[in-house]
């Protein structure tokens, strides 16, 4: 498998943060999502894009790619409990990308960063497992 | 602004400083082995943290019940799954890796644990100091593997610090970037 650059990695992870971002600020404005629960999480997403553009400012990309709304983000809509769901899924996939950006990342003062953004998507995972009912919050 | 201690907080961070102290970290390499540099050292480490804090959370066992036991026993596994990697990764390297303490000489660095509070607190800290150990380790390991391995196990740690917070009645997350502390 071909190693991906810094650039590429940081790009990968502007969109998933976008792709989270939308989603809270559209189930806050459907109210698919205690309202408390969903300002915070979306602040802290808001401030992980400020992050990860910064990074690639730095890196010499100025303009990031755009993102692609999920098509799937309609449907979870629907429901406090379908959207948590999606949510949790949403914050999964973005533990399992920063992870492996933060292992792979070429940039070694990158990597700790990266790291912490991974610990708090961890603790989104956290506050919507409880959110939705679940009585085991850690897998 | 000032940052301020309450009594709980206190007591786990005065805990765990002891604990880290007395886990093992300090200890002498071997002198045959893995090569230096070659993150073994590192992992040893994280090893006998992780040692630590499974006998914590057995401690912590007597003073919980109900929901947040069934909690801290759901992390307490994880963390044997973390010792059980870290021992697979180290002897990988061709070393050989830190056995625990007993429970007595855990037991003598651990607070008095009164109320489930006293327990969640020292947990939490301790849970902190795994957050911070594993994103340290993410900078520091030399090989791509290992740091795959630092970083699957530090999102437990954060999902695990999250989990006790939920349980404390605190947000999951302290804030958009969870650093732990030492």
């Amino acid at each position: 498998m071909a190693t991906r650059s810094d650039v590429d990695l940081l790009e990968d992870l502007l969109a998933l943060e976008n792709r989270l971002l939308s989603a809270y600020e559209a189930a806050l404005r459907r109210e698919a999502i205690d309202v408390a629960l969903g300002e915070m999480l979306r602040d802290h997403e808001q401030e992980h894009v400020r992050a990860i553009e910064q990074a690639l400012r730095h890196a010499g990309r100025r303009s990031p790619r755009a993102s692609v709304p999920s098509p799937d983000l309609t449907a979870a809509l629907r429901s406090r409990e379908s959207f948590a769901r999606f949510a949790r899924e949403l914050e999964a996939d973005a533990v399992a990308s920063y992870a492996e950006a933060a292992a792979a990342i070429r940039n070694p003062r990158l990597r700790q960063p990266l790291g912490s953004i991974m610990t708090c998507e961890a603790a989104h995972e956290v506050a919507l497992r409880q959110a939705a009912g679940d009585r085991v919050l850690v897998d | 602004m000032a940052p301020s201690l309450t009594r709980r907080e206190a007591l786990g961070g005065a805990a765990a400083a002891l604990v880290l102290a007395s886990c093992g970290g300090g200890d002498p390499p071997p002198s045959t082995g893995p090569q230096a540099g070659s993150g073994a050292a590192l992992l040893g480490s994280l090893l006998a943290l992780e040692h630590a804090v499974v006998a914590a959370y057995a401690a912590c066992e007597d003073v919980l019940r109900g929901e947040v036991l069934r909690n801290t026993r759901a992390i307490a596994e994880q963390e044997r799954e973390h010792v059980a990697r870290l021992q697979g990764l180290i002897r990988d390297l061709g070393g050989d890796p830190p056995a625990g303490r007993s429970t007595a000489e855990y037991a003598r660095t651990f607070p008095r644990l009164r109320e489930p509070g006293d327990a969640l607190a020292f947990a939490e800290d301790l849970e902190q100091r795994q957050v911070r150990a594993y994103l340290e380790a993410l900078t520091e390991l030399p090989d791509l593997e290992l740091r795959n391995a630092a970083a699957s196990i530090g999102a437990d740690e954060g999902a695990q610090l999250a989990a006790v917070r939920v349980l404390q009645g605190l947000p999951a997350a302290q804030g958009p970037f969870v650093t732990g502390a030492l």
